[in-house]
């Protein structure tokens, strides 16, 4: 019994799917039991419209299963801008600057997905330094790794 | 395409609807106070006691421990409370009846002198004899006092049990709070979902600032009276204001007895001066003002982002429709339904949001139905 106190925690399998997503993959088992009580899961068929282009932005979502297609408002075609898998995360921006959603997203696909709402994900920056620092460093490559991408298709737009 | 999707406010119909609804449930709490005053004592205790439930759970603790351990502290604090206060609550409550007696002979002494000092200025009143016959009548009805005591006592005594629901209704709040706002937000359409969120945040933050509101009317109106009563030389002058500020959680009906208190006080334990009487109502008088106009409106008022008017006009309808627990429960109510009203009001008037979910509904429809051949 005293033993199984330094034995490492077992995480449970909703928990190991949390831990699996880029936004939390550095979090231990405690961290991700916090985050765990503040996410909703919530499911969208295909063409649903999770949010649209100029909504007040309360959320971020983390895909758990399925697609999601970002795009211009109403077109999902012609304006798409990103297609995003399971694992990636999407609506971060309206969240760090206040502003508008600066596009539509829609389901690609039948998918699950998780949402954090903004308060709970602003408290939880304020009062979880530790979780704070590793969930910000990740948004942080999330955001350089974004920049990169853009960076690479205005060159290849002058090139052309 | 571009769909515009502009900003929907509450409009004269929405604030109808608010404030009707706000009179409908005041009538309907005031028929079953004996639940709804253990859940708003719940609801005081959980705002007590939720920030330290929150970090023992940061700190690493499941919530069903962390709940059961500040409980547990809670519950231990007050009955070593209690048990230091027993002696004391015993020796008082003997010579209680006593001192009860002392005060209100002390204020009919003062209601006789004030009488005698008009009558001796007006003919009129002297030849109505006014000063005995009121005097005869207050003191019958002091002497009556027994009389009110019981069913006073029995009313408590009633009262108690439904009271012992408030640490059990606390206690499963803590626990389960989070998971009961999951549910309720698993019920909303994807549509609505971030505005119910939006919502449910609000609801919770508005009677948060409700309850915080009140604390800090409390500490101002104690202030304000106990260094009025302390410059005027009365005895227990902090105690005396404490009291008066938690009797004027009820609106208006607290306050006057607060002053009636006060009153009391003065004509007992300044006989010789009856003066001090008369400077202790004018401070209160000036203390009730300042708190209906300037304090409540800047603390409960401006913590439900509420407009001075309005709250003070709804102070008297919640008066008018529920008598005293109106009084009392006005606001909270208001505050918790204004965010609700106004939010159902933001998407039912949004024909964006209602198209989206009429789209996601024909989806779901479509996927049932799409191995029948519909």
């Amino acid at each position: 019994m005293v033993l199984g106190l330094f034995r490492p925690k077992s995480v449970a399998p909703r928990l190991e799917r949390i831990r699996s997503l880029f936004l939390f993959v550095d979090l231990t088992p405690g961290e991700l039991a916090i985050v765990d009580g503040l996410v909703h899961e919530r499911p969208f068929l295909k063409d649903e419209v999770i949010f649209d282009e100029g909504d007040d932005g309360q959320a971020i979502y983390i895909v758990l299963e399925g697609e999601v297609v970002i795009c211009r408002q109403g077109r999902p075609d012609d304006g798409r801008l990103a297609l995003l898998g399971p694992g990636t995360f999407f609506g971060e921006l309206a969240l760090l600057d206040q502003g508008p959603r600066a596009a539509q997203a829609r389901a690609a696909s039948d998918c699950r997905l998780l949402v954090l709402f903004r308060e709970d994900f602003m408290s939880l920056l304020d009062t979880q330094a530790r979780i704070a620092s590793k969930v910000g460093r990740q948004l942080a490559r999330h955001l350089g790794q974004r920049m990169r991408v853009m960076a690479r298709t205005a060159e290849t737009c002058q090139h052309l | 395409m571009t769909v515009t999707t502009p900003h929907y406010g509450s409009g004269p119909v929405v604030w109808a609807g608010i404030i009707g609804a706000t009179c409908l449930l005041l009538f309907v709490f005031q028929k079953m106070l004996w639940l709804v005053v253990p859940f708003l004592l719940a609801l005081v205790l959980y705002y007590m006691l939720f920030p330290p439930v929150q970090r023992l759970v940061y700190g690493g603790m499941s919530r069903e421990a962390a709940t059961g351990v500040v409980m547990v502290g809670f519950l231990a604090v007050l009955g070593v409370g209690f048990t230091l206060m027993l002696p004391w609550l015993a020796a008082h409550l003997v010579d209680g009846q006593a001192s009860i007696e002392r005060y209100v002979q002390g204020g009919l002494k003062l209601a006789e002198r004030s009488l005698q000092a008009l009558e001796a200025r007006w003919a009129l009143l002297a030849e109505a004899e006014v000063a005995e016959s009121m005097v005869q009548r207050l003191d019958y009805m002091s002497g009556h006092l027994s009389r009110h005591i019981e069913p006073l006592a029995m009313g408590i005594a009633a009262w108690t049990p439904s009271l012992l629901l408030a640490p059990f209704v606390t206690f499963f709040l803590l626990r389960d709070g989070q998971r009961f706002k999951r549910f309720l937000g698993s019920a909303v359409p994807n549509a609505f979902f971030e505005r119910t969120l939006y919502l449910l945040h609000e609801v919770d933050r508005t009677a948060r600032a409700y309850f915080q509101g009140l604390i800090q009317l409390t500490v101002l109106d104690t202030i304000t009276l106990a260094v009025g009563l302390w410059a005027m030389g009365f005895p227990g002058a902090l105690a005396l204001g404490f009291i008066c500020a938690v009797l004027a959680w009820v609106p208006y009906v607290g306050s006057i007895l607060g002053g009636l208190l006060v009153v009391l006080v003065a004509a007992t334990d300044f006989p010789e001066t009856p003066a001090m009487a008369y400077w202790a109502v004018t401070l209160f008088v000036f203390a009730r003002l300042l708190d209906d106009f300037f304090y409540m409106p800047l603390t409960i008022g401006k913590s439900l982002h509420m407009h001075p008017v309005v709250t003070v006009v709804m102070i008297f309808v919640g008066g008018a429709v529920a008598g005293v627990p109106g009084l009392m429960l006005v606001l909270p109510v208001l505050g918790v339904v204004m965010v609700v009203g106004a939010t159902i009001g933001e998407v039912v008037t949004d024909p964006r949001l209602m198209a989206r979910h009429y789209h996601a509904r024909a989806l779901r429809k479509q996927g049932a139905g799409v191995d029948l051949g519909l």
